[in-house]
């Protein structure tokens, strides 16, 4: 809980400075994970007020997304670029709750003003195809079969006047195979107003970020509308998440290798009898505190705060306990929360920044925060016909129930039957699902989408498996890796505010043999030269009776010599028989 | 008539444009035209034949049935269409003359395929698939209710089946390999490539055109052809030949003006009371054909030898291929290894916590296990099991960790197993320390795309099943507990047995799982080519220590591979994998050498790497193989016809005998007498088409056969067989090898009491006998050819040993030879070569037993299904034969006239 006040610590600083018509922040909170892990998390965020919006009067907001929203008629923009997985038993709650995070792979979600569902959907392909050039991703694959519109998973965020409200449509879409990498930063990054060259960004670099264990890009638009008070704001954060390896990060970039450490360097259990020279238990280093810095996290050191960024809250934030040595670069200044876990660091505009933690045996670690739920999903069986999925739902709270919405959207080929959707909570058939929305997919049109609303009790684990059946597609709808199997999209499970998603799964689908067209060309290719020889030799060839052929035996060649003998003794008396020949004519 | 390629000069092709016959120049022409004008109109709608707007009253449509031929959408078909129809047009109006052409084009041969045509399409089928003489194109908008305009050529069918008719009556048949086949059907494969190729082309109308092409080339639609005396006389009044060139008179036409070959008149004369039997290929004649008959036997029993000398042929180079590489994203061999240096003060770190675990017990072992994997940075789970089999409990846990990969998302693992006790009960000491120190290894690269999932199984036999059950849920529970941490789907297995200290000489690889399931080739050669070639390592395969890649060895090592392969059992913990389609091996270093842990570890390092570079699963390579040296093997392609050779022996015979046992018993006394006497028989016409032959009446009728009980027998034998094999899977391991002495003892009994009790209260037969035999045959060779796809090697062993069972028939007169074929018989009863087999290995007898009831319960494995239902039910009916004493047909004549 500890944590979340900080975080609403850190939270009271950007809000607090929001009537402003246009300003910008940015904060990095670096939160050390168990073992040896760093959760970095970048916030920037600025606002504009709906007027200079709708004047095309940009200032923080980024242009090129500005004037796509304006053409997509996009009132509220949620877009996520997510590799990895997040271990919630190690490394707790999710920041911001999830609610910045996406499905692995790409995912985008959006309120789209229209008057119709086909209007919508004009828009929202408008939409994804812009993004999708904007970012670098293939986001203009999001067709109608990977469309969902969500009913009860999102609610929209902001403030939307009543009258757009009516009108709004969500559309919702993901594509769990992209693999998300630096040509998709990029893009990111120039949409900052410091575009990476100044303030917290100067660290984002990606052979650090896409060498992560977990990371997740988010861009939130969405308008704000304080009551009360006619003037709207708009509203753009950008986050970057991600959890690093100490151990992996502070190999030097030209030295990557793990290789094996020196026998000195090993680290050994000198407790045990058999310690020597040449035989080394290793010693588990869990109790102590790695030491590190942020230049040898990041490849480099924090180059100045970003001068744009005008509202005072501290750009560097760290949680540790106060015991932990934090020694920072001449020029910061160091800010205490006195009742948490929590201090920041205040930087000097030029000059740059570094922050170095030592090596410290040190007991007390910053609490993590439970989450709300774990999740877990996999598929269960084996074969090429059917199959099922198995969701794990565990409450780990010992008194709170929780009540959250468990949306899956399936792609057309995974069949599923609904009647094999059962709910166990610990082991017994009860009654824990409180709402059900299913869209049935229709093939190659649209996927499959169930919303389930679900309540489990405090302490309790639900079992939710259902079984599908897997479609034979056309040869022609197989990727090129066709054996590789289908990702499936991510579940989206949201308790409120906050929003957990499971891994995505891969499908093996039966695959035909694809070496096989290739067998049956050669194939058809020789039967049809065979038949065609056939027909032509049949059209073409002189056919006449074995007696009426000429036959090469020796008395063929003798009469064909006696033939050609005559020829030529014709040939000399050919003048006397030409006379003769005028002669009957006349 | 000697072939020779027809040589393709212009000046003969000059000859030929300028010779065409006037009709056919005319033709030409009118297509052309009528291309040219559809540039300018719309022919098409003017031309096409369109089912709906025939009309059956013939309103002014009807022309459509005309025209629609010389309508064309395209130069380019029009092109195609020319080539193909003029030739056969010159033909036709050559032989028929340009008059009868001209009726016949226009009149009944377009009219009546395109009234068939539009019959079929618009009175059965319902459609309104337009037809053109061309190809399909877009103008379908205009004309309502169409679907598309199709290609078609009805003319070129209706005379390329004329010329087929003509041909196969001069040449009914060309040999494709060994089989005839009759000219005639020519057109009809092309309509088929040409339906398949071709897009939009109208596979119901070439159909018609083809129909009406045979009917005419056959002769029954002569009658369409206008008279003759007709056509004379109009050809003389309008002076036709004189005035018109190239017109082919009707007494000019000639039987084509390339000539026909004689035909041979089929028509026999009846050979008076001879026995005709003319080149009529009848297969009732064949089917009495007394060489015929005699030759099912012996081909039967070549079938087995080939089948034999076919499979002894295989180790040699040009039977045998060399493996290779098929994925290329393996790339074996291709990456630095770095496992060494300081991992090995690690690794001998484990080693002694391992050793000083020896002679702990399960749940300690993993309580330390699941120290070091956490130490490690890897999340761990543990898994419980318990079977039950032959009165024997099976428990333990496995423990897993699972490293995830570092950016991935859990959809894809790769397992690394090492069972804390190997195949043999022996401690894997330096395998599973092995596993803990590249679990900690691999968790410090960053590469990995997949999860890695380390498994300590408890035992080699009961554990992997237990866990990879478990990973599909198909587990029994709560015998067996359900994995609580999971990963993606498996993609590979590698099992690392290594139950010794000292350093190794080379690898063994062992590859087969359950039931003769082979990993793919793919596996095993990225193996061996990182641990041969990479590594400098040797591998050998089937315990073949020392291969010296000569003929012996190579046999030895694919007899020994069938061996494993034919009893289906786990050789080793990777074998509970393959059934999952996960490909998987063990690898056991062996031998004193100088290659120490770290060589094998590295050897698994590029191994994982390799796996890790595979984008999809394995499939590239042969799942069908026997290896014959670690780098040389043949496929399924190869090897199959042995053993299919050796089950298609039984078929064979099973048929011949259903022939046999169909024919009128001849006496052969009697026989001789009659043709003595002069005495007739009785002679039936036999009509093949025009073909007709005289012959006896006895070879027609087939003898009504009593099938009820020969079917009761056949069955219930194979009823039979679920006793013992429900017996030997069920009873407790205590009571296995005395039960099964008994049964090996009282086994030769059964079919001896079954034969006598057949005997003594049916009296079957002679012909029962033989259907018994055939029945049991029929199906012994249906199960071996079907299992041989599967289990190659049990189907050769089982065909090879039950061979004798072709040539047992009842002999109750020659007690010698019958004694002789009940020891034969004796010898290879299942139950003797179990126990043959059990004493040649040196085996016990229960363990054999408790090992296959094991593989009943846990394994899933089915070898015991054949052997038990198809294998030994096909021996008693054998034995039932054997002692068979056919009731004698004259004593029940004899039995009949008192």
């Amino acid at each position: 809980m500890r944590q979340l006040q900080s975080l609403l610590f850190i939270l009271g600083f950007f809000f607090s400075g929001q009537t402003t018509a246009s300003d910008y922040h940015e904060q990095l909170l670096l939160r050390p994970l168990h073992p040896s892990l760093l959760l970095a998390s970048f916030n920037f965020q600025s606002n504009t007020t709906w007027a200079s919006f709708e004047q095309q009067n940009f200032r923080y907001f980024p242009r090129s997304l500005g004037q796509i929203l304006q053409h997509a008629n996009t009132r509220e923009l949620h877009l996520r670029f997510s590799l990895g997985r997040w271990d919630a038993e190690s490394w707790g709650a999710r920041p911001w709750g999830g609610a910045r995070e996406g499905g692995t792979g790409v995912e985008l979600w959006a309120w789209v003003e229209a008057e119709t569902d086909e209007e919508a959907d004009g828009r929202w392909l408008t939409l994804t195809n812009a993004l999708s050039g904007l970012f670098c991703a293939s986001l203009n694959f999001i067709d109608s079969t990977r469309t969902t519109r969500p009913v009860m998973s999102f609610q929209p965020s902001g403030g939307h006047n009543d009258s757009t409200l009516e009108n709004l449509h969500l559309l919702h879409g993901t594509l769990p195979r992209e693999v998300v990498c630096t040509e998709n930063l990029t893009p990111f990054l120039k949409l900052l107003p410091c575009k990476g060259k100044a303030g917290i960004s100067s660290l984002l670099d990606g052979h650090k970020l896409f060498d992560a264990s977990w990371q997740s890009m988010s861009i939130d638009v969405r308008p704000i509308c304080a009551e009360g008070e006619t003037e709207c704001q708009l509203q753009i954060t950008q986050t970057i998440d991600m959890v690093l390896d100490l151990q992996r990060s502070k190999r030097p970039r030209d030295n990557p290798i793990p290789r094996p450490v020196a026998n000195e360097e090993l680290k050994c259990d000198t407790s045990k009898p058999y310690n020597s020279h040449d035989t080394c238990f290793p010693l588990d280093t869990a109790a102590q505190e790695e030491g590190w810095s942020l230049s040898q996290i990041f490849g480099h050191s924090l180059k100045g705060s970003c001068p744009l960024a005008t509202d005072g809250a501290d750009p560097v934030c760290i949680n540790v306990p106060h015991a932990r040595h934090v020694f920072t670069s001449a020029g910061a200044h160091e800010h205490k929360d006195p009742n948490g876990y929590l201090r920041c660091f205040e930087l000097s505009p030029d000059g740059e920044f570094d922050l170095t933690l030592p090596d410290q045996d040190i007991t007390e670690k910053a609490p993590l925060e439970q989450p709300l739920l774990y999740a877990e999903r996999s598929f269960i069986g084996y074969g090429q016909e059917s199959g099922g999925v198995q969701a794990i739902l565990t409450n780990p709270s010992p008194t709170e129930s929780v009540d959250f919405v468990y949306m899956e959207s399936l792609p057309w080929f995974m069949k599923l039957y609904l009647h094999t959707l059962k709910a166990k909570i610990n082991g017994k058939d009860k009654p824990v699902i409180q709402e059900m929305y299913y869209r049935p997919a229709l093939d190659r049109k649209r996927g499959t989408q169930l919303e389930v609303r679900i309540l489990i009790p405090a302490n309790s684990t639900v079992v939710l498996t259902y079984d599908f059946e897997k479609a034979i597609l056309r040869y022609t709808e197989y990727p090129p890796d066709a054996n590789r199997g289908f990702d499936i999209a991510p579940a989206v499970i949201t308790i409120g505010n906050v929003s957990i998603r499971t891994t995505s799964l891969l499908l093996p689908l039966p695959t035909p043999d694809f070496s096989m067209p290739y067998n049956v060309i050669i194939l058809t290719s020789t039967v049809m030269a065979l038949s065609f020889g056939f027909v032509f030799n049949l059209l073409v060839r002189r056919f006449v009776a074995v007696d009426e052929a000429d036959q090469w035996d020796l008395r063929a060649v003798r009469l064909k010599i006696a033939a050609a003998g005559k020829r030529i003794l014709g040939r000399f008396g050919s003048g006397k028989g030409k006379v003769e020949n005028i002669k009957k004519v006349q | 008539m000697a072939p020779s390629l027809p040589n393709f000069s212009a000046a003969r092709m000059r000859s030929y444009v300028f010779r065409l016959p006037l009709f056919t120049r005319a033709m030409i022409l009118v297509i052309v035209l009528l291309w040219i004008a559809s540039y300018m109109v719309d022919v098409k709608q003017w031309g096409a034949l369109i089912p709906k707007e025939i009309g059956i009253r013939g309103d002014d449509t009807v022309y459509r049935t005309n025209t629609f031929p010389l309508v064309h959408a395209g130069f380019f078909h029009m092109f195609m269409n020319l080539l193909a129809l003029t030739p056969l047009l010159e033909r036709f109006e050559a032989e028929y003359g340009t008059l009868t052409t001209l009726a016949l084009f226009f009149g009944p041969l377009s009219t009546i395929p395109a009234l068939l045509y539009t019959f079929i399409e618009r009175g059965l089928l319902g459609m309104n698939t337009a037809v053109l003489g061309a190809r399909y194109e877009r103008f379908c908008g205009n004309i309502k209710g169409m679907d598309a305009d199709k290609e078609d050529s009805i003319w070129v069918f209706t005379l390329i089946a004329m010329e087929a008719v003509k041909t196969y009556k001069s040449n009914p048949y060309f040999m494709l390999g060994t089989t005839q086949i009759p000219t005639w059907i020519t057109p009809f494969v092309m309509v088929l490539f040409v339906s398949f190729l071709i897009p939009n082309t109208s596979f119901l109308g070439h159909v018609c055109g083809l129909l009406f092409g045979y009917g005419w080339g056959l002769g029954y639609l002569k009658f369409l052809a206008p008279p003759d005396w007709a056509l004379r006389w109009i050809e003389g009044k309008l002076n036709l030949l004189g005035r018109l060139p190239h017109y082919v008179s009707v007494d000019q036409k000639t039987y084509g003006r390339y000539g026909v070959l004689p035909t041979t008149n089929p028509t026999l004369a009846p050979a008076g009371d001879g026995i005709a039997l003319g080149y009529m290929a009848s297969d009732v004649l064949l089917r009495r054909n007394p060489l015929l008959l005699k030759l099912p036997p012996y081909l039967s029993f070549l079938c087995v030898v080939i089948g034999v000398a076919w499979l002894l042929l295989l180790p040699l180079d040009d039977y045998s291929r060399k493996t290779y590489i098929s994925e290329n994203a393996l790339l074996p061999g291709q990456v630095h290894t770095y496992f060494a240096g300081s991992d090995q003060n690690v690794f001998r770190g484990y080693k002694h916590e391992i050793n000083a675990l020896e002679e702990k017990s399960n749940i300690e072992v993993n309580d330390k296990l699941e120290e070091f994997f956490k130490a490690s940075g890897l999340k761990v789970a543990r898994q419980s099991y318990e079977y039950k089999s032959a009165g024997e409990t099976y428990k333990g846990e496995n423990i897993y960790a699972i490293l995830h990969a570092p950016r991935g998302d859990a959809t894809e693992a790769i397992v690394l197993v090492g069972a804390w006790r190997n195949i043999e009960g022996k401690l894997n000491r330096s395998g599973v320390a092995l596993v803990l120190t590249l679990a900690r290894y691999f968790k410090r690269w960053s590469l990995w795309s997949k999860d890695i999932i380390f498994l300590v199984t408890a035992d080699s036999k009961a554990g992997p099943q237990a866990w990879v059950d478990a990973y599909h849920d198909t587990h029994q529970t709560p015998a067996i507990a359900s994995l609580p941490l999971k990963s993606g789907a498996l993609q590979g297995a590698v099992v690392i047995d290594y139950p010794f200290d000292h350093r190794f000489e080379s690898i063994h690889i062992v590859y087969d799982g359950i039931n003769g399931q082979l990993p793919n080739l793919d596996l095993l050669n990225t193996v061996v080519s990182i641990a041969s070639g990479q590594m400098g390592i040797g591998v050998s395969l089937q315990q073949m220590w020392h291969h010296t890649d000569n003929y012996k060895d190579r046999l030895k090592t694919m007899l020994r591979g069938m061996m494993n392969q034919g009893l289906g059992h786990a050789s080793g913990p990777h074998s509970s994998f393959i059934p999952y389609h996960v490909d998987a091996i063990t690898l056991q270093p062996f031998g004193e050498g100088w290659q120490d842990e770290m060589a094998m570890g590295r050897v698994i390092e590029s191994t994982f790497r390799s796996l890790n570079n595979l984008l999809e699963h394995l499939h590239q390579s042969f799942f069908f193989y026997l290896l014959m040296q670690a780098n040389r093997f043949v496929s399924i392609g190869t090897y199959l016809p042995s053993a299919m050779l050796v089950a298609i022996n039984f078929t064979i015979m099973a048929i011949f005998l259903w022939v046999k046992s169909g024919a009128v018993e001849e006496d052969t006394t009697k026989t001789a007498s009659t043709i003595e006497s002069g005495e007739k028989k009785q002679l039936v016409l036999v009509q093949e088409r025009d073909a007709k032959a005289l012959v006896p009446e006895e070879v027609l009728t087939v003898r009504e056969r009593e099938l009820f009980l020969p079917l009761a027998v056949v069955a219930g034998s194979q009823f039979l067989g679920v006793l013992p094999l429900y017996t030997f899977n069920h009873l407790p391991q205590s009571m296995l090898p005395s039960t099964f002495i008994l049964f090996t003892l009282l086994a030769p009994l059964l079919p001896l009491l079954l034969s006598s009790t057949l005997t003594t209260y049916f009296s079957p037969t002679s012909q029962q006998h033989t259907l018994i035999k055939t029945f049991s045959l029929l199906l012994l060779g249906l199960f071996l050819s079907s299992l041989a796809t599967l289990n190659f090697s049990l189907a050769f062993l089982i065909g090879l040993l039950s061979s004798p069972l072709t040539y047992i028939t009842p002999l109750p007169h020659r007690p010698i030879i019958k004694g002789l074929l009940a020891v034969i018989m004796g010898l290879v009863a299942p139950t003797t070569v179990v126990l043959a087999g059990t004493w040649y290995w040196g085996l016990e007898l229960g363990e054999v037993l408790k090992e296959a009831a094991f593989g009943w319960d846990v394994w899933g494995m089915n070898t015991q299904v054949v052997v038990w239902c198809v294998w030994w039910p096909a021996w008693v009916v054998g034995g039932i034969l054997l002692f068979g004493r056919p009731r004698e047909e004259e004593e029940e004549v004899e039995e009949v006239k008192s």
